[in-house]
This record gives C-alpha cells, sequence and structure tokens, in this order.
C-alpha cells in the first residue's frame, strides 16, 4: 500500500505532513523529491546504505566515429553535436533513449553507464522504518528517471509514505503514479488553491483515491469559501500556528509533538486506507 | 541593453513569487517571466491585460497506424520510457510517457510508427501597468516543461529589445532541476530567496552549487526570519561560502500572508514598501559590479 503527499504548490507543508503520516502509520518513507530533498531534518535516519543509480548514455568510438554528423540530427533532445568530424554528449540532456546507437552506420556508438543520482537509506527511530532519500546529481535533469528508479523498489506488500516534488509535471506524475492513496496537500491561499487544482485535475484523471489536507490555515474563512459546493471537501484543516512552525524549524515531527495533529492525521488517512 | 534578473530558492514556498511580484510592481519598466509554468501563480498577484495566446507544442508523441501494424512487437522492447503496451491481441498502444525520440519509428519494419504534435499547454503575452507579463500554462502532468520556460523567455527578449525595456525579472520554480535550469541559462543576476529553516538552508546550497555552476553572481534576500538564530547563522556562512550577499532580511510575519490572501504583495504595505525599495537598488548595483 503506498500513500504519496503532493501539493502542487511548494511549501504547502507535504514533507512535513508525509513525515507525521510515516510517524503515525510507522511507514517505510521514500522522499521522492529528489531535486530538494529535505524530509531527512525531520526523520533523522542513521544511514547505512548509498546506492548509485545510473542512466545508459552513449560512448563514441573513436576510431569508428567517420564525423558523419547523422546522430546529431536525428536526436530529439539536441544532446548531441559536432564540431568539425568529432561528435560531442551534452551528458544532461541526454534521455537515454538508444536512438542514436541505432542510427548509427559506423556501429561507432554504444550505451554505458552515467551517474544520474544516489539513493541514501537508513533506519529512522522516530517512524521506526527505513528511509529512502533520492538525490538528484546537481545540474541533471534526469530527476523523473531516479523517481522511477526509486518506485521500482517499493515493496507494495507493506505500507509506504512517498514526499513527493512540488509542481505538475512529469516529476510529479512519476511520483503519484504508484500510489493507492494520494494525500492532496493544499496551502488555503490563492496561490496554493490554483497548484492544488491543477494536481486534483492529474490525479481524477489517473484514477486515484485520493483525500485533501488544509494546512497552514489562517482562519477557516477562506477554506469553507474555496470547497463550498465542491464533490470533495477537506478530510483535516491544520491552521497556522506558531507552535507547530517552530517544532518544524527545530525539525520536530508534529504528529509526535502534538496529539491534535496525532489524531487528526490517523482518523483522516484510516478511513480512507480502510476503503481501499 | 537588457538585463535579466531570475528570482529562485530551490525550497518551495519561500515567498519566491510573492517577492517577485512586488519587485516587480516598484520598478519603472519591466517584462516580468513567470517562469514556474507547471504552478504559474505571478499572474495572480500582477493585474494584467491579457494581448495574445499561442498554443504551446512540447516533443512529439509516436503514433502508430494500426492498419500498416503487424504487431512485430520490436518497438515494445526497443522503448527505454515503458510507455508502449500491447494488449491480449498485439495491438500496440502508446501511453502519455512517450518522450518523443522516435526510437520505435525507426525501428519499425513497415513504418507504421510516424511522430505527431502534442499540444503541452498555452503562452501568453499581457501588458501590465509599467510593462509586460509573459507567462505560461503547462497542460498538468505534460511533459518538457523546460523547453515551454525557454519559449517564453525568449518571447520575453524579444519584447524588451522591442520596447527598449531595461529589465527582465524571472519568477522561477521551485527545485534545481531541468526548469530552474531553463530559467537561469543566461541571466545576469539570480536572487535567492532562503526561507529561515533547515530545509531552507539545504534548497539553498543546492541552488548555489547550480548557480556557480553557470558562474552567475547571486544574492539572498532572506525570508521568515526571526525564529532561529542558530539556523540563520548557518544561512550566513553558507551565503558567504558561496561567494553570495545577503542583501534584504524580512520578518516571518503574519501580516504578509494575510496580505496575500487579498491579493496585496509586499509593495502594498508600509514598513515593507521601503525594504523592497532597497532591495532592487542593491540589485542594480550588484548588476552593475
Amino acid at each position: 500500500m503506498i500513500i504519496s503527499v503532493v501539493s502542487g504548490k511548494g511549501g504547502a507543508g507535504k514533507t512535513t505532513l508525509a513525515a507525521s503520516i510515516a510517524q503515525v502509520f510507522s511507514a517505510e518513507f521514500y522522499d521522492l523529491d529528489v531535486d530538494a530533498p529535505n524530509a531527512e531534518y525531520f526523520l533523522q535516519p542513521k544511514f547505512s546504505q548509498t546506492t548509485p543509480v545510473t542512466q545508459p548514455v552513449p560512448v563514441f568510438a573513436e576510431d569508428l566515429c567517420d564525423g558523419c554528423g547523422i546522430c546529431t540530427k536525428e536526436c530529439r533532445f539536441h544532446a548531441l553535436y559536432k564540431i568539425l568530424k568529432t561528435v560531442y554528449l551534452t551528458e544532461t540532456l541526454c534521455h537515454g533513449c538508444g536512438l542514436c546507437e541505432k542510427v548509427c552506420p559506423q556501429q561507432a556508438i554504444s550505451y554505458q553507464q552515467a551517474s544520474v543520482g544516489n539513493i541514501r537509506t537508513g533506519y529512522s527511530q522516530k517512524i521506526d522504518n527505513m528511509v529512502h532519500i533520492g538525490d538528484l546529481t546537481i545540474g541533471s535533469t534526469r530527476g523523473t528517471y531516479l523517481i522511477g528508479e526509486m518506485v521500482k523498489k517499493i515493496d507494495r506488500q507493506k505500507l509506504s509514505v512517498i514526499d513527493g516534488p512540488p509542481g505538475n509535471s512529469c516529476a510529479a506524475v512519476a511520483a503519484l503514479k504508484p500510489a493507492d492513496l494520494v494525500v492532496l496537500v493544499v496551502e488555503p491561499t490563492p496561490f496554493g488553491f490554483h497548484d492544488m487544482q491543477q494536481t486534483e485535475q492529474i490525479v481524477q484523471q489517473m484514477g486515484k483515491n485520493y483525500l485533501i489536507i488544509a494546512n497552514k490555515a489562517m482562519g477557516s474563512e477562506s477554506v469553507d469559501q474555496f470547497f463550498q459546493g465542491k464533490s470533495k471537501q477537506t478530510a483535516l484543516t491544520i491552521p497556522l500556528d506558531d507552535r507547530y512552525h517552530k517544532a518544524n524549524l527545530r525539525g520536530e515531527i508534529l504528529s509526535q509533538k502534538f496529539s491534535e495533529i496525532h489524531q487528526g492525521l490517523h482518523t483522516a488517512v484510516s478511513r480512507e486506507l480502510e476503503k481501499l | 541593453m537588457t538585463r535579466q534578473i531570475a528570482i529562485l530558492s530551490g525550497k518551495g514556498g519561500a515567498g519566491k513569487t510573492s517577492i517577485t511580484a512586488s519587485i516587480i510592481k516598484m520598478m519603472d519598466s519591466v517584462v516580468a517571466v513567470d517562469a514556474d509554468v507547471n504552478a504559474s501563480n505571478l499572474p495572480i498577484l500582477l493585474p494584467y491585460v491579457s494581448q495574445s495566446s499561442s498554443a504551446y507544442y512540447g516533443m512529439d508523441i509516436a503514433q502508430v497506424d494500426h492498419n500498416q501494424c503487424t504487431r512485430c512487437g520490436l518497438c515494445l522492447s526497443t522503448c527505454q520510457f515503458d510507455a508502449i503496451s500491447q494488449d491480449d491481441d498485439g495491438k500496440i498502444f502508446i501511453d502519455s510517457d512517450c518522450e518523443g525520440c522516435a526510437a520505435c519509428a525507426f525501428v519499425c519494419p513497415v513504418n507504421a510508427i510516424s511522430m505527431t504534435d502534442r499540444k503541452g499547454g498555452d503562452w501568453y503575452v499581457s501588458t501590465i501597468d509599467n510593462g509586460f507579463l509573459v507567462h505560461a500554462d503547462l497542460i498538468p502532468g505534460e511533459d518538457n516543461s523546460g523547453k515551454l520556460i525557454t519559449k517564453v523567455r525568449g518571447e520575453a527578449s524579444t519584447l524588451a529589445k522591442a520596447n527598449n525595456i531595461a529589465y527582465i525579472v524571472i519568477d522561477g520554480p521551485p527545485g534545481t532541476s531541468c526548469q530552474a535550469i531553463s530559467s537561469i541559462t543566461g541571466v545576469d543576476l539570480v536572487l535567492a530567496v532562503v526561507e529561515e529553516s533547515l530545509s531552507g538552508l539545504s534548497d539553498y546550497r543546492r541552488l548555489a552549487e547550480l548557480i556557480q555552476k553557470f558562474s552567475i553572481p547571486h544574492v539572498v534576500l532572506l525570508n521568515k526570519a526571526g525564529f532561529n538564530a542558530e539556523v540563520e547563522n548557518k544561512i550566513v556562512q553558507a551565503v558567504e561560502e558561496f561567494n553570495g550577499k545577503i542583501i534584504a532580511r524580512i520578518p516571518f510575519d503574519h501580516k504578509i500572508p494575510q496580505a496575500l490572501q487579498h491579493l496585496q504583495s509586499l509593495a502594498d504595505m508600509d514598513g515593507y514598501r521601503e525594504i523592497i525599495a532597497k532591495l532592487l537598488e542593491n540589485m542594480k548595483i550588484s548588476l552593475k559590479d
């Protein structure tokens, strides 16, 4: 069973709530916000393993390449270019699709593994379970690939929580794809509502079960107003509270520190999990 | 000559968009760009009048001609993105994971696969009180926002040149991945909005490393400050380490999110207007150096 926590807008509280949900249910944790991973500050795992993640990229046999340039013309990601008779690769643009290898008339191209990032794994006492953090190599554009590789490692027999990336592009979709239940975190501001609606659209198109948590609410007015007449209502509203903010800054897990958050999340998430 | 300033943070929710809107409102003339194309929020804070809207096409998508297809399955084993599937009868399907590489079209022995246009979103040119706004909406879930960002930035440059506007201000996406890279290539200065938290610090370090790779100078605005002196100190040290410069500090103040609820920016708030004016002045000085 996989729970993915996403929001559309950044800073809505994905990591805060993902860590809390993992704590409440003692679930295994996957930080898939690979280009800004932060869950470790809350979970404080003792890292015991670092697994490099690689993707195949083309290498050129200089003695075979005659500089015809067909590969540079065929590559749809503009990852290859030619100066005089030599072909060069911009590794960060390469999607590893394999087309250049196939079009090369001299069979001068083969594929070799190149680093995309690392997965760090360790045990967190705070959630009494394992934590997996994805670290994308800085400057790499292959975040979605790294997310995909991490998702492949998830054991569906266990309960796992995914901390997803912000936004509504391919990376967010990759973190939503494996989910049995999606927790949509909305910051009740004009920005937060705007971005959440786009995420909700993706979640609905994918046919996922989901629940909505409003976080950092300044009074209930804006939440009530926004959700008026909507088929999906919030399962839980968490106020903007200096105590929560301070605890967050100290790296504390809110559900561990505040019983109302523990109970609120337990009730809201259990209700949906039971339906599955 | 047009100068380009990009505002980024690494961490989401650090305050990029509200700071960007505040800066833009206080400039004489500007081309504003919202480069956070998959969560575009700058237009919410900037009153604009729409001038034009255009469709954006991202990477192509593969399409199968079922009359030609012999259901051999070669495309299936070629695709590196698990975007091709076959039903029980052997019929081939291309799903939205297709990255448009065209490897399947190349290997198909009967040329049954062609590459076709795939709409990825729309982009818009609008006027604002003191210039122009260029923004875009990626269709939720679509790929290749980097290309769309390059598109809106190109349009902004054209507008700046044609109208003799000295500054382009870019509201960047969160993170340090492809969208962030597309937002900063070729800019003259990055303003990093850093939230006073461990996450804010960690994401700032990743961002600073990225902009260092592109040899772009940067200045820092410390946001939501005043809760944790220890974290603030660590941020100050990290900024020094990356040769940045903290040029403004904004406290954690409930009045700010409250004003945002009513679509007011810091430029509309007494006490903060002055901080933004000073910030703008400092950025202009940094651009001259």
